[in-house]
């Protein structure tokens, strides 16, 4: 086992995990709180278009996904007035993002398989800039949070309150979409754009059965995420499984777990 | 100066209209109880003066003041205190205390909560509370709002949810405001409390008393 831990690309691997630990499952409490899983959906296959872009541009294909995730971000805040808005919308963006990216791959000429390995991650393919990405997230997505902790708090729980309370409910949308776009490419490289999820979703989804306020969740948040993808990793190492479903199964039957025991809020 | 101004306010539902050319004044302090069938227009009014409902036309004016930009509104909300008719339990947890925060004057709105009976929930969220605590915590917002400058509470439907101890209580803490409300209310309690009674119907306001 320590001979595995010298490896540079398993230290590599828990610096992504550790520090993806803290950003991403708060913004899996923000996803949750605002109702709009469908556009993470949405953004792996935005994510996919925009690496495409990148195979065919010649640029970092990764940063092409994190500027058009974030663009595509800013351009949905109109739409979140309401879930339902965004759940239609969704369909169509994701539709069009996957065929984009298809039509640019064919035309481009280069290999697709390089932009679908995407699809499935390769938490050992983890580069310094994918850590240096989730580190950016660690830090912003904590300070976002404790700088607008009681906007944030009442745009989770009802936009109608919160824009009563004077809360600038379209600004706050629009940064938080960028960040969950944001989020969302940073994290494809470590279980694929299929199980980001794992990263965002499970830990706030373990977290509202015990959290009682949006302190608490973002708190136990932040635990959930360390232990699965800490606790999944280790696993997956240990049994010699592969590191990005092994810790997804983690999360998600941990989970599962908290939901069928009842936790009371 | 007049609290509260509308001039040929309408509202539209999508292709339907819910409200119809109502003109309304409203003075410092003055009670306005609006009553009406379901689906006449009350909710949507009350909405559409907090700008919660957006297909509107005419003029709605707060202390004189029309809201356009973000900053108007940012002041048309510290203007106006407000209950709504369905309080968001929301899916997302949110403490009694963190409401209560969110109107400007917490420790105003605590007092409210004590004595309208719920000032020993203020660590409960808000999903756990029954439709009559629910009730009572978002008036006790609404009067730390009104302690914190609120010129004018807007409650919609604000005694739904109460047994009768409750609507009375509710009618006595409405009547000994100081500043204007105008109340849309089912509640006969509510509407004789009120100094001035209208009625919609079909989107029309007409007043009666």
């Amino acid at each position: 086992m320590s001979q595995i831990l010298a490896l540079p690309s398993v230290q590599l691997a828990f610096a992504a995990l550790l520090l993806g630990s803290i950003g991403l499952p708060i913004v899996g409490v923000f996803i949750v709180g605002l109702d709009i899983m469908p556009v993470r959906f949405a953004m792996m296959h935005v994510a996919l278009l925009g690496i495409a872009i990148g195979l065919l541009v010649g640029l970092d294909p990764l940063l092409c996904a994190l500027v058009l995730c974030a663009l595509t971000g800013g351009a949905l805040t109109p739409l979140a007035r309401s879930s339902t808005g965004l759940s239609g919308a969704m369909g169509l963006l994701m539709t069009l993002a996957i065929a984009a990216a298809l039509l640019v791959l064919s035309i481009s000429g280069v290999n697709a398989n390089g932009a679908f390995e995407l699809l499935w991650g390769s938490i050992l393919a983890t580069r310094p800039w994918d850590v240096a990405a989730l580190g950016v997230l660690a830090v912003l997505v904590p300070s976002l949070y404790f700088w607008r902790r009681r906007d944030l708090a009442l745009l989770l729980h009802d936009r109608e309150l919160a824009q009563c309370s004077g809360v600038a409910v379209e600004r706050l949308t629009l940064v938080l979409l960028v960040v969950i776009a944001l989020a969302i490419a940073s994290a494809i490289r470590l279980t694929g754009a299929l199980l980001v999820d794992a990263l965002t979703l499970l830990p706030a989804l373990a977290a509202r059965r015990v959290g009682r306020s949006l302190p608490s969740m973002i708190g136990w948040s932040v635990v959930f995420g360390l232990l699965f993808n800490v606790g999944g990793f280790v696993l997956a190492l240990l049994l010699d499984f592969p590191p990005g479903p092994t810790l997804v199964l983690v999360g998600g039957l941990c989970t599962l777990l908290l939901h069928l025991k009842g936790v009371k809020r | 100066m007049t609290t509260l101004k509308l001039s040929s306010v309408s509202c539209r539902h999508g292709g339907l209209s819910a409200v119809n050319d109502v003109d309304l004044e409203l003075s410092p302090g003055e009670h306005l109880a609006v009553t009406g069938t379901n689906g006449s227009g009350k909710s949507t009014l009350l909405r559409a003066i907090l700008g919660l409902h957006r297909d509107v036309t005419g003029l709605i004016e707060v202390y004189g003041a029309a809201a356009r930009t973000r900053a108007d509104w940012r002041r048309r909300c510290a203007d106006v205190a407000w209950i709504p008719q369905r309080q968001a339990a929301g899916q997302f947890p949110l403490l009694v205390r963190e409401l209560l925060d969110s109107g400007r004057d917490g420790r105003a709105a605590r007092r409210a909560a004590d004595e309208l009976g719920v000032g020993d929930l203020l660590d409960r969220p808000l999903s756990t509370l029954s439709g009559g605590q629910l009730q009572r915590a978002y008036l006790a917002r609404a009067l730390g709002q009104v302690a914190a400058g609120a010129r004018l509470l807007l409650a919609d439907e604000p005694t739904a949810a109460l047994d009768f101890a409750g609507q009375e209580q509710v009618a006595e803490v409405l009547a000994a405001l100081p500043v204007a409300v105008m109340v849309v209310t089912h509640d006969r309690v509510v509407a004789a409390a009120c100094g001035r009674v209208a009625e919609m119907a079909a989107g029309r306001m007409r007043e009666v008393r």
